[in-house]
């Protein structure tokens, strides 16, 4: 980054029609990027379904829910998907990877 | 007599009763047909053929009686009556009085013009008017009566036969029957009648038996002695009506007087000599006709039909005529198959020309019931016999060259086998294959494939629709044979499949109108639907629309959405949720960033001079992606970092990766000559950028500078150094291949007449390596299918693993049973 920030100095002069060699010759005008997005997950399968937690639980696939089916972190930062963690606290409110409490510390939006 | 005048021994009546076929004496047929049929079932009589002849007479009144087929057994009294009432219509009722001893006069007196009735009738009579006066008269001897009645009947018949004027008026000779008759005398009438007969046709023998003439001539002796005979005997059967109504019709066992001449002349006919001899006459003419020859039609009609009449037709004729029927076709059907010079095309217009000339002469001289049997000869022989023959002659040529007419014809003979249809179908659909497969495997073509298939369906679809009646089977083959055609060949069908309809939605493609693009896709989607591979068809359509959508090059929402519809009705949601993901992702991208801009400009930590826009995409949905890092100017880096705030501040529990591979911008340039705009990727801009520097730059500077890794810097520099329309940057030395030590200079003094320039990235050999990414992609995803399908024992072991990861469990009863763990 320290070759780019040298590079980037003159741009920062005021443009010069382009017609003087010392004159900035390019100017970003537009720029598209694209960004992939995933849960921030420490591990890509929950535990309890065994899908990955970027798809929708076999649950919701099946009921065409996809879209509500969402991620949950607890305060262990263990993530699974919230419908499966809904099933797995009635009978277990322990985390099932590290048997701690669950707590919810965040849910995926 | 005084109102009759005689011509050629026929009597010409003034009745207006005129009627010019001997089947004008139709009732008497009919009683005479009633009777044959009691006799024998299922004889045909037709009426003897009539040419120059023409009889009237006064007895053949009935005129709607001429198609008599139809009311066989309807004759009343009341008919006979009026028939008797008009053949004397100017004569005085007192003629017949001297020879009856009663007289019985009808209550129809004063019917018509004068048409009074004579007293004939002895049975029902509403009015029955007696003379009693007259007792005395009737002494007159009736044998001595009937003598005389049969002298002048004699005469009449010898005058007949001799086509002589009668000298008795015809009036007078039906009376002289009649009362012969009344007196009990029928059978000797009938007798002697039947010896007039027979001495009469023993006169006719020589001719019969005539050595010395030519066979046409023999024909024409045979015709002429035929139809004489029959006038005559019609003539004769009309005076001896009487007879034949009260006495021979009703008799069991005597024949009635027409059917009783047509034995006696069939007797003569029938000798093996002369019935053989008209035969080869016939036989002859026809073949010589079926040459080209013409023959005399009306004379070959007549004879039939005297071979009809004398029950000679079925089993002497059509027996012989059909042997030689089948035999000629069969040589000249076996003839033109070998003759390499005959085509399909002629030969079949040969069969079409050969029907219409065998049914031409159905019509003209054949007895109606050959029409089955002959039909079914000919088309046997040329046909029927020789199926596959036909097929392997052309059919495929046929095809080739859309010839439906022919291909109709095809489609109407074969259609008269069993198995003709059926190998059509299987020649059809050879031909769908081999051409399917000249497509399809060849590595060639593989650009046109699917325009090339597209077009063959077409193509044999309007053949089916043209000569096939749109037969539904023929579909069911052009399905089989493509879904065939296009699984011979693993994956690639699938990936053009997926390119073709790529190309079509790609904007800059103006080819179609919507409705037209519509229907082109519903053809495509036909295609699909023949692929096994669905799943390659997915992941190189899901490549190709992530292009689309994030370069904004689709031509038109409308119709991907009209696509992904179409895919979503073939394979279900399940196949098509993830690309409407994509789909949803530009969207919701496109809600984000008006809401960032917003955001930006209300803390103003960013300067607005670059229009940053960002698609953030979800994983899983999209195409994998490698992420490749680069150094970004700061400023650029900077603006990241502020999105990926707003963002993740947004949705919690997200990351962002970002994808500069996918990225691109619009860079400002001032060359010497213009201000320009080039529209380029990331990698070409944060290159070009370098340039604000220096007009002059090596590989390795760039390489640092930039980061971005080897092959793609390469590549991107050959982009913006090579294309000769667009270079931006001058390469020294001048080589394709990019080293460490070249050196890129700015191109100052470039032109060009656009202000808004792209720079292509260079294709390099793009999808070969992408390309062989997305297939294997596909095959890992297969494998565990795949192999559970082809192996059992990998199933099983794909069982042990789903057991382990606790998705089923064997039931606790029955081990064969797996349970699903939810």
């Amino acid at each position: 980054m320290a070759d780019g920030q040298s590079l980037e100095e003159p741009p920062k002069v005021k443009k010069a029609k382009g017609k003087t060699p010392t004159g900035p010759l390019f100017t970003l005008k537009k720029w598209n990027a694209v960004a992939m997005w995933s849960w921030d997950v420490e591990c890509d399968t929950c535990a309890i379904c065994r899908v990955q937690v970027m798809d929708a639980c076999l649950r919701c696939q099946s009921d065409k829910k996809q879209e509500e089916c969402i991620v949950v972190w607890g305060e262990c930062n263990h993530s699974f998907h919230n419908c499966c963690m809904q099933l797995w606290i009635k009978q277990n409110n322990r985390c099932p990877l590290c048997q701690q409490e669950w707590t919810v510390q965040r849910f995926g939006s | 007599m005084s109102h009759s005048s005689t011509t050629n021994g026929v009597t010409t009546a003034s009745s207006s009763n005129i009627q010019d076929t001997p089947s004008s004496s139709a009732d008497t047929q009919r009683v005479q047909r009633r009777k044959r049929r009691r006799r024998r079932e299922s004889s045909v009589t037709t009426p003897p053929p009539s040419k120059q002849q023409k009889i009237n007479f006064p007895l053949s009144s009935n005129n709607h009686h001429q198609h008599n087929n139809h009311h066989k057994t309807s004759i009343t009294t009341e008919e006979v009556h009026d028939m008797d009432s008009r053949a004397s219509p100017n004569r005085s009722v007192s003629a017949p009085v001297e020879s009856n001893h009663k007289i019985s006069l009808h209550g129809h007196a004063t019917r018509g013009g004068g048409g009074v009735a004579n007293g004939m009738k002895k049975s029902g009579t509403p009015k029955k008017i007696v003379i009693k006066n007259l007792k005395a008269r009737a002494d007159v001897q009736p044998m001595e009566y009937c003598k005389e009645a049969w002298s002048k009947l004699k005469k009449a018949i010898e005058a007949i036969h001799s086509s002589q004027p009668i000298c008795y008026s015809l009036e007078e000779l039906y009376l002289a029957v009649e009362n012969s008759c009344s007196h009990g005398l029928a059978p000797e009438l009938y007798g002697n009648l039947k010896t007039e007969c027979q001495e009469h046709m023993s006169v006719h023998l020589p001719e019969f038996n005539q050595d010395n003439v030519d066979e046409g001539s023999y024909m024409i002796i045979i015709d002429r002695v035929w139809v004489s005979f029959c006038r005559q005997m019609i003539m004769i059967r009309s005076i001896f009506l009487y007879l034949d109504r009260t006495f021979a019709v009703p008799h069991q066992t005597l024949p009635a007087i027409w059917e009783m001449a047509l034995e006696q002349f069939g007797d003569v006919v029938s000798q093996p000599k002369i019935r053989d001899r008209i035969l080869r006459g016939i036989l002859a003419a026809i073949h010589r006709e079926r040459c080209g020859e013409s023959a005399d039609r009306t004379l070959l009609k007549s004879l039939l039909r005297m071979f009809v009449d004398l029950q000679l037709y079925q089993g002497v004729f059509e027996l012989e005529f059909l042997k030689e029927t089948e035999k000629l076709y069969y040589n000249e059907s076996l003839r033109m198959m070998r003759d390499s010079e005959f085509t399909l095309p002629d030969y079949l217009s040969h069969i079409d020309k050969r029907l219409s000339q065998e049914n031409d002469r159905l019509i003209q001289y054949l007895h109606k019931t050959t029409k089955k049997p002959l039909i079914l000869c000919v088309e046997k022989q040329l046909v029927g016999e020789h199926l596959q023959e036909i097929l392997d002659k052309g059919f495929e040529s046929l095809l080739e060259a859309n010839r439906y007419h022919e291909l109709i014809l095809l489609y109407q003979f074969f259609g008269r086998f069993k198995d003709g249809i059926p190998l059509l179908h299987i020649a059809f659909g050879g031909y769908i294959k081999k051409s399917g497969i000249a497509i399809v495997s060849d590595q060639e073509r593989d650009k046109q494939m699917v325009q090339e298939l597209l077009e063959l369906k077409d193509k044999v679809e309007k053949i089916i629709q043209e000569s096939f009646q749109n037969e539904n089977k023929f579909h069911q083959v052009v399905r089989d044979s493509f879904e065939n055609v296009i699984n011979r060949r693993q994956n690639k069908p699938a990936e053009l499949v997926a390119k073709y309809v790529d190309t079509q939605l790609r904007s800059g493609n103006k080819e179609w109108s919507d409705e037209e693009l519509d229907r082109l896709l519903d053809r495509v989607m036909v295609l699909f639907r023949y692929i096994h591979g669905k799943d390659v068809f997915e992941a190189f359509y899901k490549k190709d629309l992530a292009k689309r959508l994030l370069l904004g090059k689709s031509a038109s929402f409308d119709a991907e959405k009209s696509m992904l519809l179409k895919l979503k009705q073939e394979c279900g949601p399940n196949f098509t949720s993830k690309l409407e993901g994509m789909f949803k992702d530009i969207e919701l991208s496109r809600e984000m960033m008006s809401s960032f801009k917003q955001h930006i400009s209300t803390t103003k930590r960013v300067s607005g001079s670059i229009d940053l826009s960002v698609n953030v995409l979800t994983m899983g949905y999209w195409p994998t992606y490698t992420p490749m890092e680069v150094l970004l100017p700061p400023e650029m880096g900077f603006y990241l970092d502020v999105f990926k705030d707003f963002y993740v501040r947004k949705h919690s529990g997200r990351k962002l990766q970002w994808q500069h591979s996918l990225a691109n911008c619009v860079l400002r340039v001032s060359f010497d000559q213009a201000d320009k705009e080039l529209q380029v990727s990331l990698f070409q801009g944060l290159v070009l950028l370098l340039y604000n520097d220096t007009d002059q730059l090596t590989y390795s500077y760039i390489s640092q500078a930039t980061g971005i890794i080897e092959e793609e810097l390469k590549r991107t520099l050959q982009s913006l150094a090579l294309n000769k329309v667009s270079r931006i940057l001058l390469k020294q030395p001048k080589s394709f291949e990019v080293n460490d030590t070249d050196v890129f200079t700015f191109n100052r003094s470039f032109k060009h007449k656009l202000f808004r320039i792209k720079i292509n990235q260079i294709q390099m050999k793009e999808t070969q390596s992408e390309n062989i990414a997305t297939s294997e992609r596909v095959f890992q995803d297969r494998q565990y299918q795949v192999k559970a399908l082809v192996h059992a024992s990998d199933l099983k072991k794909r069982i042990e693993s789903l057991i382990e990861r606790d998705y089923i469990r064997r039931n606790e009863e029955n081990t064969g049973i797996y349970e699903y763990i939810a």
